[in-house]
Protein backbone atom coordinates (compact mmCIF):
# COMPACT_ATOMS: atom_id res chain seq x y z
CA UNK A 1 0.00 0.00 0.00
CA UNK A 2 2.65 2.37 0.96
CA UNK A 3 4.52 1.64 -2.26
CA UNK A 4 1.74 2.43 -4.48
CA UNK A 5 0.89 5.52 -2.29
CA UNK A 6 5.01 6.77 -3.12
CA UNK A 7 4.23 5.54 -6.92
CA UNK A 8 1.02 7.57 -7.36
CA UNK A 9 2.81 10.83 -6.09
CA UNK A 10 5.92 10.92 -7.85
CA UNK A 11 5.25 14.15 -9.98
CA UNK A 12 5.31 17.73 -9.18
CA UNK A 13 1.16 17.97 -10.03
CA UNK A 14 0.51 15.14 -7.85
CA UNK A 15 2.33 16.19 -4.50
CA UNK A 16 0.70 19.69 -4.91
CA UNK A 17 -2.65 17.42 -5.16
CA UNK A 18 -1.59 15.88 -1.74
CA UNK A 19 -0.49 18.10 0.24
CA UNK A 20 -4.13 20.28 -0.94
CA UNK A 21 -5.92 16.69 -0.04
CA UNK A 22 -4.88 16.42 3.44
CA UNK A 23 -5.19 19.87 4.31
CA UNK A 24 -8.45 20.47 3.00
CA UNK A 25 -9.25 16.88 4.48
CA UNK A 26 -8.10 17.54 8.29
CA UNK A 27 -9.87 20.91 8.02
CA UNK A 28 -13.55 19.92 6.59
CA UNK A 29 -13.29 17.01 9.33
CA UNK A 30 -12.13 19.03 11.81
CA UNK A 31 -15.21 21.97 11.23
CA UNK A 32 -17.69 19.11 10.22
CA UNK A 33 -18.29 18.13 14.25
CA UNK A 34 -19.45 21.23 15.22
CA UNK A 35 -21.48 21.67 11.87
CA UNK A 36 -23.23 17.78 13.19
CA UNK A 37 -23.56 18.98 16.61
CA UNK A 38 -25.65 21.89 15.02
CA UNK A 39 -27.44 19.77 12.93
CA UNK A 40 -26.14 22.56 9.70
CA UNK A 41 -25.30 19.76 6.80
CA UNK A 42 -28.24 21.08 4.55
CA UNK A 43 -27.28 24.56 5.56
CA UNK A 44 -24.03 23.55 4.72
CA UNK A 45 -25.13 22.13 1.22
CA UNK A 46 -27.14 25.38 0.63
CA UNK A 47 -23.58 27.47 1.30
CA UNK A 48 -21.75 25.63 -1.30
CA UNK A 49 -24.51 26.15 -4.09
CA UNK A 50 -25.09 29.22 -2.86
CA UNK A 51 -21.45 30.56 -3.05
CA UNK A 52 -21.56 30.06 -6.99
CA UNK A 53 -23.05 33.62 -8.28
CA UNK A 54 -20.55 35.12 -6.39
CA UNK A 55 -17.19 33.08 -8.38
CA UNK A 56 -19.43 33.79 -11.82
CA UNK A 57 -19.34 37.31 -10.92
CA UNK A 58 -16.08 37.53 -9.39
CA UNK A 59 -14.82 35.40 -12.62
CA UNK A 60 -16.77 38.44 -14.89
CA UNK A 61 -15.40 41.12 -12.60
CA UNK A 62 -11.53 39.74 -12.86
CA UNK A 63 -11.64 39.50 -8.58
CA UNK A 64 -10.31 37.16 -6.80
CA UNK A 65 -12.81 33.67 -6.93
CA UNK A 66 -12.09 33.44 -3.21
CA UNK A 67 -13.60 36.91 -2.72
CA UNK A 68 -16.67 36.73 -4.60
CA UNK A 69 -17.49 33.29 -3.02
CA UNK A 70 -16.94 34.51 0.53
CA UNK A 71 -18.70 37.75 -0.53
CA UNK A 72 -21.66 36.19 -1.81
CA UNK A 73 -21.75 33.13 1.32
CA UNK A 74 -22.00 35.72 3.73
CA UNK A 75 -25.10 37.57 1.91
CA UNK A 76 -26.45 33.87 1.76
CA UNK A 77 -26.32 33.55 5.67
CA UNK A 78 -28.10 36.56 6.29
CA UNK A 79 -30.62 35.90 3.76
CA UNK A 80 -30.93 32.31 5.51
CA UNK A 81 -30.97 33.68 8.89
CA UNK A 82 -33.52 36.32 7.79
CA UNK A 83 -36.23 34.35 6.26
CA UNK A 84 -36.45 31.93 8.81
CA UNK A 85 -37.08 34.30 11.28
CA UNK A 86 -40.74 34.64 9.93
CA UNK A 87 -43.16 32.56 11.35
CA UNK A 88 -44.12 31.13 8.08
CA UNK A 89 -40.83 29.81 6.11
CA UNK A 90 -39.38 27.30 8.41
CA UNK A 91 -35.57 26.98 8.01
CA UNK A 92 -35.50 23.98 5.46
CA UNK A 93 -37.71 26.12 3.15
CA UNK A 94 -35.61 29.18 4.09
CA UNK A 95 -32.79 27.22 2.92
CA UNK A 96 -34.27 25.06 -0.47
CA UNK A 97 -35.76 28.70 -1.43
CA UNK A 98 -32.24 30.07 -1.23
CA UNK A 99 -30.26 27.31 -2.46
CA UNK A 100 -31.94 26.73 -5.74
CA UNK A 101 -32.24 30.78 -6.18
CA UNK A 102 -28.69 32.00 -5.96
CA UNK A 103 -27.68 28.53 -8.11
CA UNK A 104 -29.98 29.40 -10.68
CA UNK A 105 -28.38 32.97 -10.59
CA UNK A 106 -25.04 31.54 -11.12
CA UNK A 107 -26.54 29.97 -14.32
CA UNK A 108 -28.10 32.61 -15.57
CA UNK A 109 -25.00 34.63 -15.55
CA UNK A 110 -22.78 32.29 -16.71
CA UNK A 111 -25.35 30.97 -19.58
CA UNK A 112 -25.05 34.93 -20.76
CA UNK A 113 -21.24 34.30 -21.27
CA UNK A 114 -19.71 32.04 -23.70
CA UNK A 115 -17.27 29.16 -22.56
CA UNK A 116 -20.27 27.89 -20.37
CA UNK A 117 -19.72 24.23 -19.62
CA UNK A 118 -15.95 23.89 -18.54
CA UNK A 119 -15.46 26.07 -15.86
CA UNK A 120 -18.50 24.77 -14.17
CA UNK A 121 -17.47 21.16 -14.00
CA UNK A 122 -14.22 22.24 -12.27
CA UNK A 123 -16.19 24.61 -10.26
CA UNK A 124 -18.79 21.74 -9.24
CA UNK A 125 -16.93 18.78 -8.74
CA UNK A 126 -13.06 19.86 -7.99
CA UNK A 127 -9.90 19.77 -10.12
CA UNK A 128 -7.47 18.69 -7.41
CA UNK A 129 -4.88 17.52 -9.86
CA UNK A 130 -4.60 21.38 -11.57
CA UNK A 131 -4.22 23.01 -7.66
CA UNK A 132 -2.10 25.88 -7.97
CA UNK A 133 1.13 26.52 -5.50
CA UNK A 134 -1.15 29.96 -4.51
CA UNK A 135 -4.27 27.56 -3.13
CA UNK A 136 -2.00 25.58 -1.09
CA UNK A 137 -1.12 29.14 0.93
CA UNK A 138 -4.95 29.94 0.54
CA UNK A 139 -5.58 26.66 1.85
CA UNK A 140 -3.02 26.49 4.88
CA UNK A 141 -3.99 30.51 5.94
CA UNK A 142 -7.40 29.93 6.39
CA UNK A 143 -7.10 26.27 7.65
CA UNK A 144 -4.80 27.60 10.22
CA UNK A 145 -7.39 31.03 11.14
CA UNK A 146 -10.23 28.39 11.10
CA UNK A 147 -8.49 26.01 14.08
CA UNK A 148 -7.41 29.00 15.48
CA UNK A 149 -10.96 30.13 16.33
CA UNK A 150 -12.19 26.43 16.78
CA UNK A 151 -9.56 26.09 19.51
CA UNK A 152 -10.01 29.58 21.02
CA UNK A 153 -14.19 29.15 21.00
CA UNK A 154 -14.19 25.34 21.52
CA UNK A 155 -16.11 25.67 24.78
CA UNK A 156 -18.39 28.35 23.51
CA UNK A 157 -19.85 26.93 20.55
CA UNK A 158 -19.96 23.74 22.63
CA UNK A 159 -21.71 24.83 25.24
CA UNK A 160 -24.03 26.15 22.38
CA UNK A 161 -24.72 23.47 20.53
CA UNK A 162 -25.94 21.38 23.37
CA UNK A 163 -27.54 24.41 25.85
CA UNK A 164 -28.51 27.51 24.08
CA UNK A 165 -29.85 29.03 26.71
CA UNK A 166 -27.11 27.89 29.51
CA UNK A 167 -24.63 29.56 26.96
CA UNK A 168 -26.94 32.97 26.55
CA UNK A 169 -27.45 32.76 30.90
CA UNK A 170 -23.49 32.78 31.42
CA UNK A 171 -24.09 35.76 29.46
CA UNK A 172 -21.96 35.29 26.00
CA UNK A 173 -23.25 36.62 22.75
CA UNK A 174 -25.37 33.74 21.65
CA UNK A 175 -26.23 35.39 18.02
CA UNK A 176 -22.37 36.43 17.53
CA UNK A 177 -21.02 33.30 18.33
CA UNK A 178 -23.79 31.37 15.77
CA UNK A 179 -22.53 34.02 12.96
CA UNK A 180 -19.35 33.49 14.14
CA UNK A 181 -19.72 29.30 13.79
CA UNK A 182 -21.61 29.85 10.62
CA UNK A 183 -18.77 32.13 8.80
CA UNK A 184 -15.86 29.56 9.67
CA UNK A 185 -18.61 26.80 7.57
CA UNK A 186 -18.59 29.09 4.94
CA UNK A 187 -14.39 29.86 5.02
CA UNK A 188 -13.86 25.83 4.95
CA UNK A 189 -16.57 25.36 2.11
CA UNK A 190 -14.96 28.54 0.22
CA UNK A 191 -11.37 26.76 0.56
CA UNK A 192 -12.56 22.97 -0.40
CA UNK A 193 -13.72 24.57 -3.61
CA UNK A 194 -10.36 23.77 -5.41
CA UNK A 195 -10.28 20.72 -3.81
CA UNK A 196 -13.63 19.05 -4.14
CA UNK A 197 -15.92 21.67 -5.80
CA UNK A 198 -18.66 23.10 -4.40
CA UNK A 199 -21.19 19.70 -4.60
CA UNK A 200 -18.38 17.00 -2.54
CA UNK A 201 -17.53 19.70 -0.04
CA UNK A 202 -20.67 18.67 1.98
CA UNK A 203 -19.43 15.10 2.08
CA UNK A 204 -15.80 15.68 3.22
CA UNK A 205 -17.22 18.29 6.08
CA UNK A 206 -20.21 15.83 7.25
CA UNK A 207 -19.16 12.14 6.36
CA UNK A 208 -15.71 11.69 8.26
CA UNK A 209 -17.32 13.75 11.15
CA UNK A 210 -20.09 11.22 11.04
CA UNK A 211 -18.10 8.59 11.21
CA UNK A 212 -15.72 9.61 14.20
CA UNK A 213 -19.23 9.75 16.16
CA UNK A 214 -19.74 6.16 15.84
CA UNK A 215 -16.24 5.15 16.99
CA UNK A 216 -15.77 7.53 20.15
CA UNK A 217 -18.06 9.37 22.51
CA UNK A 218 -15.80 12.21 23.64
CA UNK A 219 -15.89 15.16 22.07
CA UNK A 220 -11.84 16.36 21.49
CA UNK A 221 -11.30 12.72 20.43
CA UNK A 222 -14.19 12.78 17.46
CA UNK A 223 -12.48 15.80 16.43
CA UNK A 224 -8.91 14.60 16.08
CA UNK A 225 -10.15 11.12 14.55
CA UNK A 226 -12.86 13.24 12.71
CA UNK A 227 -9.70 15.11 11.09
CA UNK A 228 -7.35 12.09 10.50
CA UNK A 229 -10.08 10.13 8.77
CA UNK A 230 -10.86 13.51 6.11
CA UNK A 231 -7.22 13.32 5.52
CA UNK A 232 -6.72 9.90 5.08
CA UNK A 233 -9.69 9.69 2.89
CA UNK A 234 -8.21 13.04 0.83
CA UNK A 235 -4.71 10.14 0.31
CA UNK A 236 -6.53 7.24 -0.33
CA UNK A 237 -8.62 8.56 -2.74
CA UNK A 238 -6.58 10.87 -5.04
CA UNK A 239 -4.00 7.86 -4.97
CA UNK A 240 -6.92 5.38 -6.62
CA UNK A 241 -7.89 8.41 -8.34
CA UNK A 242 -4.23 9.08 -10.03
CA UNK A 243 -3.99 5.31 -10.51
CA UNK A 244 -7.25 4.27 -12.30
CA UNK A 245 -7.70 8.10 -13.81
CA UNK A 246 -11.52 8.47 -12.46
CA UNK A 247 -12.42 12.02 -11.11
CA UNK A 248 -10.41 13.34 -8.23
CA UNK A 249 -12.68 14.88 -5.79
CA UNK A 250 -15.94 12.26 -6.38
CA UNK A 251 -13.14 9.30 -5.41
CA UNK A 252 -11.88 11.04 -2.10
CA UNK A 253 -16.03 11.19 -1.18
CA UNK A 254 -16.28 7.75 -2.24
CA UNK A 255 -13.65 7.05 0.17
CA UNK A 256 -15.10 8.90 2.94
CA UNK A 257 -18.84 7.34 2.53
CA UNK A 258 -17.10 4.08 2.21
CA UNK A 259 -15.83 4.56 6.00
CA UNK A 260 -19.06 5.63 7.31
CA UNK A 261 -20.64 2.42 5.64
CA UNK A 262 -18.10 0.12 7.12
CA UNK A 263 -17.92 1.96 10.64
CA UNK A 264 -21.93 2.08 10.29
CA UNK A 265 -21.91 -1.55 10.48
CA UNK A 266 -18.82 -2.62 12.79
CA UNK A 267 -18.45 -0.33 15.29
CA UNK A 268 -18.26 -1.24 19.01
CA UNK A 269 -21.22 0.47 20.48
CA UNK A 270 -23.10 2.25 17.99
CA UNK A 271 -22.68 -0.46 15.18
CA UNK A 272 -25.57 -2.03 13.15
CA UNK A 273 -23.47 -5.38 14.35
CA UNK A 274 -23.30 -4.22 18.04
CA UNK A 275 -26.52 -3.49 18.11
CA UNK A 276 -27.81 -6.83 16.81
CA UNK A 277 -25.52 -8.53 19.41
CA UNK A 278 -26.40 -6.74 22.34
CA UNK A 279 -29.65 -4.64 22.51
CA UNK A 280 -29.03 -3.23 25.77
CA UNK A 281 -25.53 -1.92 25.79
CA UNK A 282 -26.10 -0.47 23.00
CA UNK A 283 -28.37 1.78 23.88
CA UNK A 284 -27.03 2.49 26.92
CA UNK B 1 -42.95 40.84 -24.19
CA UNK B 2 -45.40 38.15 -25.60
CA UNK B 3 -46.86 34.95 -23.54
CA UNK B 4 -47.96 33.10 -26.05
CA UNK B 5 -46.25 34.02 -29.57
CA UNK B 6 -43.33 31.91 -28.95
CA UNK B 7 -44.82 28.73 -28.15
CA UNK B 8 -45.72 28.64 -32.15
CA UNK B 9 -42.71 26.88 -32.57
CA UNK B 10 -42.53 23.16 -31.83
CA UNK B 11 -40.26 22.75 -29.75
CA UNK B 12 -41.29 25.83 -27.77
CA UNK B 13 -44.63 23.97 -27.42
CA UNK B 14 -43.35 20.45 -25.90
CA UNK B 15 -41.37 22.86 -23.35
CA UNK B 16 -44.21 24.83 -22.26
CA UNK B 17 -46.44 21.09 -21.67
CA UNK B 18 -43.40 19.66 -19.99
CA UNK B 19 -42.70 22.20 -17.82
CA UNK B 20 -46.46 23.21 -16.92
CA UNK B 21 -47.27 19.61 -15.78
CA UNK B 22 -44.14 19.28 -14.23
CA UNK B 23 -44.92 22.40 -12.31
CA UNK B 24 -48.09 21.66 -11.37
CA UNK B 25 -47.16 18.14 -9.98
CA UNK B 26 -44.38 19.04 -8.24
CA UNK B 27 -46.31 22.14 -6.88
CA UNK B 28 -48.84 19.61 -5.27
CA UNK B 29 -46.05 17.32 -3.97
CA UNK B 30 -44.04 20.47 -2.80
CA UNK B 31 -47.01 21.00 -0.40
CA UNK B 32 -46.36 17.81 1.88
CA UNK B 33 -42.18 18.63 1.33
CA UNK B 34 -42.68 22.10 2.61
CA UNK B 35 -45.50 20.80 5.40
CA UNK B 36 -43.06 17.98 6.39
CA UNK B 37 -39.68 20.09 6.03
CA UNK B 38 -38.58 17.21 3.64
CA UNK B 39 -36.55 19.62 1.14
CA UNK B 40 -33.28 18.46 1.84
CA UNK B 41 -34.63 14.61 0.91
CA UNK B 42 -36.01 16.34 -2.61
CA UNK B 43 -32.50 17.99 -2.71
CA UNK B 44 -30.70 14.54 -2.42
CA UNK B 45 -33.15 12.82 -4.43
CA UNK B 46 -32.37 14.87 -7.31
CA UNK B 47 -28.32 14.03 -6.59
CA UNK B 48 -29.06 10.53 -5.92
CA UNK B 49 -30.84 9.76 -9.21
CA UNK B 50 -27.46 10.27 -11.01
CA UNK B 51 -25.97 7.49 -11.11
CA UNK B 52 -28.13 5.78 -12.37
CA UNK B 53 -28.62 7.61 -15.32
CA UNK B 54 -24.92 6.95 -16.01
CA UNK B 55 -25.39 3.44 -15.76
CA UNK B 56 -28.25 3.52 -17.95
CA UNK B 57 -26.45 5.97 -20.16
CA UNK B 58 -23.45 3.74 -20.74
CA UNK B 59 -25.59 0.30 -21.08
CA UNK B 60 -27.72 1.92 -23.32
CA UNK B 61 -30.87 1.14 -21.28
CA UNK B 62 -33.77 3.55 -20.59
CA UNK B 63 -32.50 6.77 -18.60
CA UNK B 64 -35.75 7.10 -17.08
CA UNK B 65 -35.43 3.17 -15.94
CA UNK B 66 -32.07 3.94 -14.47
CA UNK B 67 -33.34 7.11 -12.82
CA UNK B 68 -36.18 5.42 -11.38
CA UNK B 69 -34.17 2.42 -9.73
CA UNK B 70 -32.12 4.50 -8.09
CA UNK B 71 -34.70 6.79 -6.90
CA UNK B 72 -36.41 4.09 -5.22
CA UNK B 73 -33.58 2.51 -3.69
CA UNK B 74 -32.46 5.84 -2.32
CA UNK B 75 -36.23 6.50 -1.19
CA UNK B 76 -35.48 3.44 0.75
CA UNK B 77 -32.73 3.95 2.08
CA UNK B 78 -34.35 7.12 3.43
CA UNK B 79 -36.51 5.68 5.71
CA UNK B 80 -34.13 3.24 6.92
CA UNK B 81 -31.18 4.80 7.86
CA UNK B 82 -32.75 7.83 9.18
CA UNK B 83 -33.98 5.78 12.18
CA UNK B 84 -30.49 5.19 13.55
CA UNK B 85 -30.21 7.16 16.74
CA UNK B 86 -26.54 8.22 16.52
CA UNK B 87 -26.79 8.95 12.94
CA UNK B 88 -28.85 12.26 12.30
CA UNK B 89 -31.38 12.32 9.41
CA UNK B 90 -29.79 15.00 8.07
CA UNK B 91 -26.14 13.60 8.30
CA UNK B 92 -27.43 10.32 7.01
CA UNK B 93 -29.09 12.40 3.65
CA UNK B 94 -25.72 14.30 3.57
CA UNK B 95 -24.07 11.05 2.63
CA UNK B 96 -26.39 9.37 1.07
CA UNK B 97 -26.53 12.91 -1.66
CA UNK B 98 -22.54 13.39 -2.10
CA UNK B 99 -21.10 9.71 -2.18
CA UNK B 100 -24.50 8.78 -4.86
CA UNK B 101 -23.43 11.75 -6.86
CA UNK B 102 -19.89 10.77 -6.75
CA UNK B 103 -20.50 7.24 -7.69
CA UNK B 104 -22.00 9.20 -10.91
CA UNK B 105 -19.26 11.77 -11.47
CA UNK B 106 -16.55 8.78 -11.16
CA UNK B 107 -18.34 6.38 -13.66
CA UNK B 108 -18.95 9.17 -15.95
CA UNK B 109 -15.37 10.40 -15.62
CA UNK B 110 -14.33 7.56 -17.62
CA UNK B 111 -16.35 7.87 -20.92
CA UNK B 112 -15.41 11.17 -22.78
CA UNK B 113 -17.57 14.46 -23.23
CA UNK B 114 -17.61 14.20 -19.84
CA UNK B 115 -18.63 18.25 -18.85
CA UNK B 116 -21.04 18.74 -21.32
CA UNK B 117 -22.89 15.80 -20.03
CA UNK B 118 -22.76 16.78 -16.33
CA UNK B 119 -24.08 20.23 -17.40
CA UNK B 120 -26.93 18.20 -18.94
CA UNK B 121 -27.81 16.65 -15.92
CA UNK B 122 -27.45 19.88 -14.18
CA UNK B 123 -29.53 22.35 -15.95
CA UNK B 124 -31.29 19.73 -18.16
CA UNK B 125 -32.29 20.76 -22.00
CA UNK B 126 -36.11 21.30 -21.69
CA UNK B 127 -35.53 22.83 -25.42
CA UNK B 128 -34.06 20.02 -26.64
CA UNK B 129 -36.94 18.01 -25.16
CA UNK B 130 -38.21 15.25 -27.96
CA UNK B 131 -41.90 13.31 -28.31
CA UNK B 132 -40.09 10.43 -26.82
CA UNK B 133 -39.02 11.81 -23.46
CA UNK B 134 -42.53 13.93 -23.20
CA UNK B 135 -44.84 10.70 -23.08
CA UNK B 136 -42.01 9.22 -20.31
CA UNK B 137 -42.67 12.24 -18.53
CA UNK B 138 -46.38 12.30 -18.70
CA UNK B 139 -46.71 8.58 -17.98
CA UNK B 140 -44.49 8.84 -14.48
CA UNK B 141 -46.15 12.04 -13.79
CA UNK B 142 -50.08 10.12 -14.21
CA UNK B 143 -48.60 7.48 -11.49
CA UNK B 144 -47.47 10.21 -9.16
CA UNK B 145 -50.68 12.13 -9.58
CA UNK B 146 -53.09 8.74 -8.60
CA UNK B 147 -50.54 7.97 -6.10
CA UNK B 148 -51.24 11.72 -4.72
CA UNK B 149 -54.92 11.41 -5.24
CA UNK B 150 -55.25 8.40 -3.53
CA UNK B 151 -53.05 8.94 -0.23
CA UNK B 152 -53.45 12.45 0.08
CA UNK B 153 -55.88 12.37 3.37
CA UNK B 154 -53.21 10.54 5.43
CA UNK B 155 -50.17 11.96 4.07
CA UNK B 156 -51.42 15.26 5.35
CA UNK B 157 -52.70 13.35 8.50
CA UNK B 158 -49.47 12.16 9.13
CA UNK B 159 -47.97 15.58 8.43
CA UNK B 160 -49.70 17.50 11.01
CA UNK B 161 -50.41 14.88 13.79
CA UNK B 162 -48.21 12.07 13.76
CA UNK B 163 -49.47 10.23 16.55
CA UNK B 164 -53.25 9.97 15.49
CA UNK B 165 -52.51 9.10 12.52
CA UNK B 166 -50.86 6.03 14.00
CA UNK B 167 -53.66 5.20 16.46
CA UNK B 168 -56.24 5.26 13.78
CA UNK B 169 -53.95 2.50 12.32
CA UNK B 170 -52.02 4.06 9.47
CA UNK B 171 -48.42 2.97 8.98
CA UNK B 172 -46.54 6.14 9.56
CA UNK B 173 -43.23 4.27 8.32
CA UNK B 174 -45.18 3.14 5.27
CA UNK B 175 -46.44 6.86 4.99
CA UNK B 176 -43.32 7.94 5.04
CA UNK B 177 -41.84 5.47 2.45
CA UNK B 178 -44.55 6.29 -0.03
CA UNK B 179 -43.75 10.17 0.12
CA UNK B 180 -40.20 9.11 -0.26
CA UNK B 181 -41.27 7.43 -3.26
CA UNK B 182 -43.51 10.42 -4.75
CA UNK B 183 -40.86 12.77 -4.56
CA UNK B 184 -38.57 10.41 -6.13
CA UNK B 185 -41.24 10.36 -8.89
CA UNK B 186 -41.40 13.76 -9.77
CA UNK B 187 -37.59 14.05 -9.90
CA UNK B 188 -37.53 10.94 -12.13
CA UNK B 189 -40.21 12.59 -14.28
CA UNK B 190 -38.36 16.18 -14.07
CA UNK B 191 -34.58 14.78 -14.15
CA UNK B 192 -33.82 14.18 -18.08
CA UNK B 193 -35.97 17.50 -19.20
CA UNK B 194 -35.07 19.86 -16.89
CA UNK B 195 -32.28 19.25 -14.46
CA UNK B 196 -31.60 18.97 -10.89
CA UNK B 197 -31.16 22.46 -10.16
CA UNK B 198 -34.63 23.41 -11.51
CA UNK B 199 -36.58 20.01 -10.26
CA UNK B 200 -35.55 21.09 -6.85
CA UNK B 201 -36.52 24.71 -6.99
CA UNK B 202 -40.42 23.31 -8.51
CA UNK B 203 -40.87 21.30 -5.47
CA UNK B 204 -39.88 24.07 -2.93
CA UNK B 205 -40.59 27.44 -3.97
CA UNK B 206 -44.00 27.29 -5.26
CA UNK B 207 -45.11 25.71 -1.95
CA UNK B 208 -43.63 27.70 0.19
CA UNK B 209 -44.62 30.94 -1.58
CA UNK B 210 -48.03 28.74 -1.42
CA UNK B 211 -47.49 28.27 2.49
CA UNK B 212 -46.64 32.32 3.04
CA UNK B 213 -50.42 33.09 1.25
CA UNK B 214 -52.98 30.88 2.98
CA UNK B 215 -53.73 28.58 5.79
CA UNK B 216 -55.21 25.76 4.47
CA UNK B 217 -54.11 22.52 2.97
CA UNK B 218 -56.77 22.32 0.08
CA UNK B 219 -55.76 26.37 -1.13
CA UNK B 220 -52.10 25.80 -0.28
CA UNK B 221 -52.10 22.45 -3.00
CA UNK B 222 -54.08 24.80 -5.68
CA UNK B 223 -52.41 27.33 -5.04
CA UNK B 224 -48.60 25.92 -5.38
CA UNK B 225 -49.73 23.83 -8.89
CA UNK B 226 -50.90 27.20 -10.49
CA UNK B 227 -47.55 29.22 -9.08
CA UNK B 228 -45.41 26.13 -10.33
CA UNK B 229 -47.39 25.97 -13.69
CA UNK B 230 -47.10 29.80 -14.17
CA UNK B 231 -43.65 30.07 -13.34
CA UNK B 232 -42.62 27.83 -16.12
CA UNK B 233 -44.61 29.44 -18.53
CA UNK B 234 -43.38 33.04 -17.64
CA UNK B 235 -39.79 31.79 -17.20
CA UNK B 236 -39.90 29.86 -20.82
CA UNK B 237 -41.69 33.02 -22.01
CA UNK B 238 -38.62 35.69 -20.58
CA UNK B 239 -35.49 33.24 -21.25
CA UNK B 240 -36.72 33.49 -24.97
CA UNK B 241 -37.93 36.68 -25.64
CA UNK B 242 -34.56 37.39 -23.94
CA UNK B 243 -32.36 34.92 -26.28
CA UNK B 244 -34.00 35.80 -29.28
CA UNK B 245 -35.12 39.61 -28.38
CA UNK B 246 -32.00 40.83 -26.91
CA UNK B 247 -29.33 38.47 -28.26
CA UNK B 248 -28.68 38.08 -24.43
CA UNK B 249 -28.38 33.93 -24.41
CA UNK B 250 -30.48 33.06 -20.80
CA UNK B 251 -30.33 29.04 -19.81
CA UNK B 252 -34.11 28.35 -19.60
CA UNK B 253 -34.01 25.92 -16.84
CA UNK B 254 -32.11 28.74 -14.57
CA UNK B 255 -34.76 31.39 -16.19
CA UNK B 256 -37.80 29.32 -14.63
CA UNK B 257 -36.29 29.25 -10.66
CA UNK B 258 -35.39 32.86 -11.02
CA UNK B 259 -39.18 33.84 -12.34
CA UNK B 260 -40.31 31.31 -9.20
CA UNK B 261 -37.71 32.63 -6.60
CA UNK B 262 -39.25 36.18 -7.99
CA UNK B 263 -43.00 34.78 -7.36
CA UNK B 264 -41.90 33.92 -3.84
CA UNK B 265 -40.56 37.10 -2.92
CA UNK B 266 -43.80 38.75 -4.33
CA UNK B 267 -45.72 36.27 -1.98
CA UNK B 268 -43.27 37.11 1.06
CA UNK B 269 -44.07 40.69 0.34
CA UNK B 270 -47.81 40.56 0.32
CA UNK B 271 -48.31 37.81 3.33
CA UNK B 272 -48.41 40.51 5.52
CA UNK B 273 -51.06 42.50 3.90
CA UNK B 274 -52.85 39.41 3.52
CA UNK B 275 -52.53 38.69 6.92
CA UNK B 276 -54.16 41.74 8.25
CA UNK B 277 -57.26 41.50 5.81
CA UNK B 278 -57.80 38.57 6.97
CA UNK B 279 -57.51 39.52 10.86
CA UNK B 280 -59.59 42.21 10.49
CA UNK B 281 -62.55 40.32 8.38
CA UNK B 282 -62.46 37.77 11.34
CA UNK B 283 -60.82 35.09 9.81
CA UNK B 284 -58.85 33.95 12.47
CA UNK B 285 -56.27 31.80 11.81
CA UNK B 286 -57.60 27.59 11.26
CA UNK B 287 -53.95 26.27 11.54
CA UNK B 288 -53.51 27.57 14.68
CA UNK B 289 -50.16 29.05 13.79
CA UNK B 290 -48.47 31.55 16.00
CA UNK B 291 -48.76 34.82 14.11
Amino acid sequence: MSQFVLDAFGDGFARRALLEAVMVGALCGAVGVHVLLRRLPFFTMALGHATFPGVVLAALLGISLFAGAAAFGAVVVVVVALLGARDRVDDTSAVGVTLSGAFALGVLLLSAQAGFSRDLTAYLVGSIVTVQPSDLVTTAVVGAAVLAVLAALHKELVLGAFDRGGLAALGYPVLVLDVVLLLVVEAVVVTSIPAVGTILAVALIVAPAATARLWTERLRATMALSAALGAASGVVGLAISLQWRVAAGATIVLVAAAMFAVSLVVAPRHGLLAHRASPVSGRA
Amino acid sequence: MSLFEPFTIPYMQRALVEVLVLGALAGAVGVLVVLRRLAFVGDALTHTVFPGIVIAHLLGRSILLGALAFGVLTAVLLTVLGGHRRVGNDTALAILLTSFFSLGVVLISRTRGFTADLTVFLFGRVLAIDRTDLVQTLAVAAVAAVVLAVLHKELVLRAFDPEAAAAMGYRTGRLDLALNLLIALVVVAAVEAVGTVLVIALIVVPAAAARLLTDRVGAMTALACLLGAAGGWLGLAVSYEVSVGYDLRLAAGATIVVVLVGLFGLAAAVAPLRRRWATRKGLGNPMGVPQ
